[in-house]
């Protein structure tokens, strides 16, 4: 698998002095889905800004598809990497949605046909056709998240990054959009680079996890991840409830050597286990203390 | 709630002056309106204010939406009226104690207050039917600089969303009690209120360039445009700026 995105000893100082990062060391492959998970101000949306080149320090190093950002002028690099920002407010400065759309595609120099062919293919993929000529600002929520999605499908990008594209979402909107970030990984072969702390999003949008806090303080596969009581406290990191739904169900017998993540995992790994075994779930001695055990490992979060 | 400056909210009615090419009425409008309030002769004047009503009614566009707008305006022109009838040097034709009027002064002031109207009902027919960002596109399209373009199209994107965020720190400021009173207390609170807005919005435009950047954004706006002008549209722009024209031909001549 060829590196998409590698990042070295990467720093950086806002000019008021705040450190946002710190020695910064990650690597992307190519195909594959990264979650960079962390607490608020923990530098998540500064690491994503010096993904495509928008930010650029003079600490460390970015490289896409092995070239330095630092000798890539700003067209070449959104041509690789498209970023979906945080506010969707700031993403859709246009007037229109179709102008949103295109802006992206004009600026790469495309013919009119293409740039229309693409607008109306963005569009289809969210859901969002017969949408052109509406305003930014008369738009939902859900709708300005999946548009501001769109705008950057629309530029065909090899490497997507998105900053909390699930956060204040309804159930509904963000299952779709959790939907549409994964198919585009599956079928267009799109590299993803997701920054949350919807940690319930982590288990469906991961391959593989980095925990960032100022510097990388871990990294690993979801349920690695999830197994380090430790680090998730240290961190203000949560576990999915399923996850600790399972824990508490060890406590009282229930035969489990991996614990599932979502609700998916769970409903396999039950039918798994009901069918090998006879489950049989009881309170003995030391329940009690097992599960006070558990809850006060994730007390933390209140 | 507060209340967003929608001038464009009629834009999808239908009639002649809705589906004029946005281009052409551009320039045929601004025509018009520059040869009003360039009339020397306030009969002619008044002629183009009909035919500014005229171009109203020709819109569609209701007149208490009309009104509502030149409500305020109404009150700054009327008063410019008022203070010129009364100072403008001239032959004194009545007089309230110690002020006179003059027959020069009411002349003056009323071509004044006849020109501005003209020149502000005519502004409805001309963008009211259209919608903002085709206004926006327009001038683009009539390669106005690309700086004013700009301008026009990220005032037009970004009012709403201050007006939304100034709208959430008053609320917040509301729900804690804050009462507008004509006390320096409420005075400084309003003003740390707007420095806090323009905090946000300085933030903003920030964050929003960043994304601009982040789609090859080199400093002039291109977009696609379809527009579609016909004959008809030749032929209306054209009547609109003969009368425009004869306007000064009429007043020049005196023959009205
Ligand atoms: N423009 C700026 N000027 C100064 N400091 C900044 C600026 N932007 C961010 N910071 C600071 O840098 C640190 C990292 O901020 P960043 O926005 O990258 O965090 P984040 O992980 O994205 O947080 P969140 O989860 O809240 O979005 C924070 O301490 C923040 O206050
Ligand atoms: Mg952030």
């Amino acid at each position: 698998m060829s590196v998409a995105i590698s990042v070295q000893n990467l720093g950086y100082v806002y000019s008021d002095g705040t450190v946002a990062l710190e020695d910064v060391n990650m690597e992307v492959y190519e195909g594959e889905r990264v979650v960079i998970a962390g607490p608020n101000g923990a530098g998540k949306t500064t690491l994503l800004l010096h993904l495509n080149g928008i930010l650029r320090s003079t600490e460390g190093e970015v490289e896409v598809f092995g070239r330095s950002l630092k000798r890539l002028r700003r067209e070449e690099i959104i041509r690789d990497v498209g970023l979906v920002f945080q506010d969707p407010d700031d993403q859709l400065f246009m007037p229109t949605l179709f102008d949103d759309l295109a802006f992206g595609p004009v600026n790469l120099g495309l013919k009119e046909e293409e740039v229309r062919k693409r607008v109306k293919e963005a569009l289809s993929i969210l859901g969002l056709s017969g949408y052109e000529n509406r305003c930014p600002h008369h738009l939902s929520y859900g709708e300005k998240k999946k548009a501001s999605l769109a705008a950057i499908i629309s530029m065909e990008p090899k490497i997507l990054v998105l900053d909390e594209p699930t956060a204040n979402l309804d159930p509904r909107s963000r299952a779709e959009l959790i939907e549409i970030i994964k198919e585009l990984n599956e079928r267009e072969g799109i590299t993803i680079v997701v920054a949350t702390h919807d940690i319930n999003a982590v288990p469906e949008l991961a391959d593989r996890v980095y925990v960032l806090n100022r510097r990388i303080i871990a990294e690993g596969t979801p349920g690695e991840i999830f197994n380090d009581a430790a680090l998730l406290r240290d961190n203000n990191l949560e576990v999915p409830e399923v996850y600790k739904l399972f824990e508490v169900l060890r406590c009282f017998g229930y035969p489990c050597e991996e614990l599932p993540l979502s609700i998916d995992d769970a409903v396999a790994e039950l039918t798994r286990t009901i069918n090998e075994r006879h489950i049989h779930l009881h309170i003995h001695e030391h329940t009690h203390e097992d599960v006070n055990r558990i809850r006060s490992k994730y007390e933390h979060h209140g | 709630m507060i209340e967003y400056p929608e001038i464009d909210r009629y834009a999808s009615l239908d009639s002649p002056l809705h589906r004029f090419d946005p281009r052409a009425k551009l320039i045929a409008f601004l025509s018009l309106i520059f040869s009003i309030v360039l009339v020397p002769d306030l009969k002619v004047a008044f002629i183009g204010l009909l035919f500014a009503v005229f171009m109203l009614i020709l819109s569609r566009i209701p007149l208490t939406f009309v009104f509502h707008y030149l409500e305020w305006v109404a009150i700054f022109i009327l008063s410019f009226f008022v203070i010129l009838i009364f100072t403008f040097p001239g032959e004194e034709i009545a007089r309230f104690y110690l002020l006179s009027i003059t027959a020069e002064g009411l002349y003056t002031g009323s071509l004044i207050t006849v020109r501005a109207f003209s020149a502000l009902i005519l502004i409805f027919p001309m963008i009211g039917t259209m919608r903002f960002d085709t206004t926006i596109k327009a001038l683009y399209r009539l390669r106005v600089p690309g700086s004013l373009v700009q301008m026009l199209m990220f005032t037009y994107r970004y009012i709403f969303v201050l007006m939304d965020e100034f709208q959430s720190i008053w609320t917040a400021m509301e729900s804690r009690g804050f009462q507008l009173r004509s006390n320096f207390y409420a005075l400084s609170t309003i003003g740390k209120a707007l420095g806090m807005l323009f905090v946000r919005s300085y933030e903003r435009a920030e964050r929003v360039y960043q994304a601009m950047c982040s789609r090859g954004y080199t400093g002039n706006p291109r977009t696609l445009v379809e527009f579609d002008i016909r004959m008809k549209d030749y032929l209306l722009a054209v009547s609109i700026m003969g009368f425009a024209v004869s306007l000064h031909i009429a007043s020049f001549t005196g023959v009205i």
